[in-house]
């Protein structure tokens, strides 16, 4: 397997269902301004790449990464699949360091969707309005009831496998695929929740549970977080993008987009970008950033220049700043039972229980947690990290693999100033400076994160697992760093994504986040796409554009 | 988890028992059954669609039988008792074929009595253990539990199958040419039992394509269709029978037919999984099953037996009226 070469070219672009297969892709001069460059094909620049060119605007997108066919691609093995992760050289520091590389973020295009979970939460309607409501963080320049349309629509496109009936937030339709049946490592949260009064569901998840056009339905086999190679997964790359494709987009693989250039007026003419060999300027009205919350910000202050010499969209210094991440301790034990907690996707039953309770915390802020299954790999990296395990020791943990469960929340973290991504002295292969990436926990992040330690030990053992241990290593998401907001002092782009400096520069996945939460964002990331797309043509509509 | 060991063990030990008691059935039923010299022949001129009724319940058997034996190897067969139905389907999938190739060889009456009597045992306990499969997992009776615990319609399926074959038994014990049952109109008993089980058959039926999505739209075909004939049913039992049903015929060979060609979508749906039929061994376990949807084909054959049955009891009646005037 060689991927050096770009795929999408001669108007043509990989067919992701077929092997070998091709679809004819439209292509445009990069010395004609089209309507919108994005930059990134991931679950923000993917769904917006669509949404636009199926409303008729000429749709270029810029990916880093490869255009994969998952079925010819994607082997079933932890180490080869690490071609996915976007691990290119990165500068780590603060109290607490975030491991980035594959438990983070993807290269490719799909971006951080081709190795996901899949797991497709909304977010619970007061976070939207955090400060007002509940006292911390940053209210959003938009509420839930104006994306809970969105929430549908992007839960349409993904066919997103639910439960009938969704135990906690507003009334909702229906999830347009049932859900999976639960493997025996989230029947042990189940257990244990229902023993402690505390409810707990499937959950919803972007992988189908019966076929859907060229998708099979899921076969449980488990290696969702190294790519899917049976296309059940419902991916952008295999969502979006051919939709975006048929409407006339063109996306270009393996272009990394280096520098984005502004016009004596101060306005985004174009962006530099590295594809076959050589430095390339495709000229646009519109530039859009969708590289995700350490390559966005990392793009903008790369794109410095005499008029704007603190990087773009960059006039409140905001760029890089309150990066979160939703912080990942473990609490782990061991079952009499078989469990093989390999089988199936690796998170399939949840509990909310304390995104939606306010009461009985010493801390602010929310989280959820999921039961887990870790590949083989994986969890002797996890073993031998944070127990110090080695040699035969190690063996015998891992004999135990099979009668282990485990749960691992997806909690809230503050955004704060200090928590930020910068640029450090030393260049990657495309001479472009490297980012370096600042976390420290807050004390409520910590005091958060032993609530949840403690609550899913509780549910462990209600469920019957002895031997239980604790880990306080992972991390998940990462999110802000290029906040929305109603004030261009203190925020970088508006509710729309459009950055308050640069009228036609705008960002569009995960770094917008103002606040968190405590589930996953791709849902929210691909709700508010879809939502910038109807925004994005209105304002055309009313020439403000 | 070790306090639902016990639970366990004491299902395992009802299945065992099952198993044990209906093995034994069989070899008495073999013992009782081995015919004796050929007696009187079959009495002239059996009662329309008795043969129709014995080949329904063979095919209703043989759907259950190919289902069970899927459904239990997929489920590794953890507790004995789920080798119960096969062996059950079995004889009665066996009996109905005899009953209807033969027209009821007498000497074997015995056999396919207790066939089908075990049939309808089986069928209710098999359903009472199903309730409790869904009720010993977490979540009790909801969905989820609804959509991927143990079938509550498929031992039911087994029962009705025994029903339609004690109901050509008794036809055949009864004086020649009667359409009674214990005194009841046969045909009219054997459409109400066709209603019901139509009703439920398709409630399963709307319960799995719900839980598929109807992603494709002929998922619709096999809960639009059958209601009608389980309507149709109903009415052909409780109205007073009459000297022909041409619509309710052309409606029930509908439905035999879609029970077939409902095989063919499930097929189809096999192709549709991950390596499609060069994968079989995997797809057939855990695509859509290929011998449900001829379950709605054994149920309509049944019920035009029945509406035979209820057109010659009109007919007959008709000379007495004359009669009368
Ligand atoms: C292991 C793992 C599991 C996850 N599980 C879940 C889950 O279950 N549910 C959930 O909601 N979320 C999950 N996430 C998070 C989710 O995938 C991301 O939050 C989401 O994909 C982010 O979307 P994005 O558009 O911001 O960025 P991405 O999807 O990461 O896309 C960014 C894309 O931009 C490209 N790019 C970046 N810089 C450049 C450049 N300069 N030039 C060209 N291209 C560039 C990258 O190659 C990448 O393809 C998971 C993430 C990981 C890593
Ligand atoms: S478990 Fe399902 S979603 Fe995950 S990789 Fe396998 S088929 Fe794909």
């Amino acid at each position: 397997m060689s991927f050096e070469r770009p795929r999408a070219t001669n108007g043509r672009a990989p067919d992701p269902f077929t092997i070998g297969g091709w679809t004819p892709m439209r292509e445009y001069a990069e010395g004609e301004p089209v309507d919108f460059l994005i930059v990134g094909a991931g679950a923000g620049g993917a769904t917006l790449a669509c949404k636009l060119a199926e409303k008729g605007f000429s749709v270029v997108v810029l990916e880093a990464g490869p255009f994969w066919r998952p079925l010819e691609d994607f082997a079933s093995d932890e180490l080869t699949q690490e071609v996915v992760y976007w691990i290119d050289d990165r500068i780590t520091a603060g109290d607490d360091p975030i491991e980035l590389g594959g438990n983070n973020s993807g290269r490719g295009v799909g971006g951080s969707t081709i190795h996901f979970s899949m797991i497709s939460l909304r977010f619970r309607p007061e976070w939207f309005k955090s400060r007002s409501k509940l006292g911390y963080g940053f209210d959003w320049p938009l509420s839930y009831e104006e994306l809970a349309p969105y929430y549908e629509e992007a839960e349409d496109a993904l066919k997103v496998s639910g439960p009938v009936n969704y135990p906690w937030g507003p009334p909702r339709r229906r999830y347009p695929y049932r859900p999976h049946p639960v493997n025996a490592a989230g029947l042990v949260l189940a257990r244990g929740a229902e023993r402690l009064g505390v409810k707990w569901a499937p959950i919803p998840l972007a992988t189908v549970s019966a076929p859907r056009g060229k998708s099979p339905p899921c076969v449980y086999r488990g290696f969702c977080n190294y790519g899917c190679s049976t296309n059940a997964k419902q991916s952008a790359l295999i969502t979006w993008i051919p939709r975006a494709l048929h409407a006339g987009a063109e996306i270009r693989d393996l272009a990394m987009a280096g520098r984005i250039e502004t016009d004596p007026k101060g306005r985004a003419q174009g962006v530099e970008y590295f594809r076959e060999g050589g430095w390339r300027f495709q000229r646009a009205k519109n530039v859009v950033v969708a590289g995700y919350a350490i390559e966005t910000p990392r793009l903008l202050l790369n794109s410095a220049c005499p008029r704007f010499p603190n990087g773009l969209a960059n006039g409140s210094g905001l760029v890089g700043t309150h990066l979160m991440t939703h912080a990942g301790p473990g609490a782990w034990a061991t079952f009499e039972e078989e469990i093989r907690w390999y089988k199936g996707p690796p998170n399939m039953a949840v509990t909310e229980h304390w995104n939606y309770t306010d009461e009985g915390k010493d801390f602010v802020g929310c989280y959820s947690f999921m039961s887990q299954g870790p590949l083989p790999m994986k969890w002797a990296q996890t073993v031998a990290t944070s127990r110090g395990f080695w040699g035969e020791e190690l063996q015998r943990e891992m004999r135990k693999y099979n009668h282990m469960a485990g749960f691992v929340p997806v909690a809230e973290t503050q955004p704060r100033q200090q928590n930020r991504v910068e640029l450090a002295d030393e260049k990657d292969r495309f001479g472009l400076r490297i980012p370096k990436v600042t976390f420290s926990y807050s004390d409520n992040d910590k005091r958060l994160q032993k609530h949840s330690v403690r609550f899913m030990c509780d549910v462990l053992d209600a469920a019957g697992g002895y031997d239980i241990w604790t880990n306080y290593q992972d991390t998940s998401h990462i999110l802000g760093t290029c906040r929305m907001g109603d004030n261009p002092e203190t925020s970088v782009v508006d509710g729309d994504g459009r950055s308050w400096d640069i009228p036609n520069l705008w960002i569009c996945d995960g770094s917008i986040f103002p606040t968190c939460g405590g589930v996953n964002p791709s849902l929210t990331i691909q709700a508010l796409a879809c939502r910038a797309a109807d925004r994005i043509q209105s304002l055309a509509a009313a020439g403000r554009l | 988890m070790s306090e639902r060991r016990p639970r366990d063990r004491a299902s395992k030990l009802l299945g065992a028992v099952a198993l044990g008691l209906s093995s034994a059935e069989m070899i008495e039923i073999a013992r009782r059954g081995a015919p004796q010299a050929p007696s009187a022949p079959p009495p002239p001129g059996p009662p329309a669609g008795k043969g129709m009724l014995q080949a329904s319940a063979a095919l209703l058997a043989a759907s259950v039988l190919v289902d069970s034996a899927i459904e239990h190897y997929r489920g590794s067969f953890r507790n004995p008792g789920m080798y119960v139905p096969l062996l059950s389907s079995t004889l009665a999938l066996l009996s109905g074929v005899e009953g209807a190739a033969t027209g009821s060889e007498p000497a074997w009456r015995p056999v396919r009595r207790s066939s089908y009597k075990m049939a309808v045992a089986v069928g209710a306990v098999g359903t009472a253990f199903h309730f409790y499969d869904i009720f010993r997992r977490p979540g009790g009776f909801g969905w989820l539990n609804l959509f991927y615990g143990a079938p509550l319609g498929a031992p039911p399926a087994l029962a009705v199958s025994g029903l339609l074959g004690l109901c050509a038994e008794e036809l055949q014990n009864a004086p020649d040419g009667s359409t009674k049952l214990r005194g009841f109109s046969a045909g009219r008993v054997i459409a109400a039992l066709n209603a019901v089980a139509f009703a439920g058959n398709v409630a399963e039926v709307a319960l799995l394509h719900f839980r598929g999505a109807f992603q494709n739209p002929f998922m619709w075909a096999p809960v639009a269709l059958p209601p009608v004939a389980s309507g149709l049913m109903a009415k052909a039992a409780v109205e007073p029978p009459a000297k022909s049903y041409p619509l309710t015929r052309i409606w029930l060979w509908l439905t035999t037919v879609l029970g077939f060609v409902g095989m063919g979508f499930h097929a189809y749906g096999v192709s549709r999984a991950m390596g499609g039929w060069r994968n079989w061994s995997q797809n057939v376990l855990d695509g859509p099953p290929l011998p449900a949807p001829p379950s709605f084909s054994a149920l309509s054959v049944a019920s035009l037996a029945a509406v035979g049955l209820l057109e010659e009891e009109a007919r007959d009646a008709l000379p007495e009226d004359k009669a009368a005037a």
